[in-house]
């Protein structure tokens, strides 16, 4: 990790016991094996890239005032299918819980603060 | 023990991991210099002044703004109380603060997000937008 030679030594411990300790968590462990199984199911992977992809492009006709009723319930169906995926459902409910999680990290982080680190830690570019 | 138990104990070490990590965040040169330059704009009456004059002109405006339709005269005496107030020492002090102190947040954030495989910034409810 080059990056942290630039980081006070004690905060630079403290940064990689945080993560390990966050990876060490129930909800980050639940997530880790989720993302193995979703990226070890092509089909799941599949579905998801078709669905990125006609959102893509249905953003586009609305904006050219081209999206049609069709299109929608094209939208409609393989949303449908994403909902009915197993691997993909228990991967987003996984993020879900290990992002609820962090907020409460975040929370710790802030008493102590008095500021909200995630707001300090923000990007400064859209 | 039982399985809550199994469950608890990693969530506690991760709260005690991150009050650690707020402990050594605190501790740094920059925390402290912008907890130093906000108690000290905190105080600065001029300071407080120029910012309760251009937001009670900023709100004088209101939708007037946002619909694009206030005069030349009226947006030009925004900007200058604007101006005048980004201008003072004790802001642009807390500016450079806050702006260093944003690097060493973003640049520990960054590992944790890359380490976590999730973007701590935007899962706590901040875009970079807002």
């Amino acid at each position: 990790m080059n990056d942290t030679l630039t980081l006070p030594i004690a905060l630079q411990h403290a940064t990689e016991h945080l993560i390990q300790s966050l990876r060490a968590t129930p909800p980050f462990l639940a997530y880790q094996q989720a993302q193995a199984r979703l990226d070890a199911d092509a089909a799941a992977r599949t579905l998801l890239d078709h669905l990125a992809a006609l959102q893509a492009e249905l953003r586009r006709k609305q904006t050219n005032g081209e999206i049609t009723q069709a299109d929608l319930e094209d939208l409609r169906a393989l949303r449908a299918q994403v909902e009915a995926n197993g691997t993909i459902i228990t991967y987003i409910n996984s993020q879900q819980a290990a992002v609820n999680f962090l907020r409460e990290i975040n929370q710790e982080i802030g008493q102590l603060l008095g500021v909200d680190f995630a707001v300090l830690a923000r990007q400064s570019t859209c | 023990m039982h399985s809550t138990d199994v469950n608890q104990m990693p969530l506690d070490a991760a709260r005690q991991a991150a009050r650690d990590f707020a402990a050594a965040l605190a501790e740094t040169p920059q925390f402290q210099a912008f907890e130093g330059v906000y108690e000290h704009l905190r105080q600065d009456a001029v300071a407080q002044q120029a910012l309760e004059d251009y937001r009670s002109k900023a709100d004088a405006l209101g939708a007037l703004l946002m619909l694009n339709a206030v005069s030349d005269a009226e947006r030009a005496e925004l900007e200058r109380r604007k101006h005048h107030y980004l201008t003072l020492d004790s802001v642009q002090a807390y500016a450079a603060a806050e702006l260093e102190l944003t690097g060493l947040c973003q640049q520990t954030a960054g590992l944790i997000s890359a380490a976590i495989g999730v973007n701590y910034a935007a899962s706590c409810g901040v875009s970079c937008c807002g």
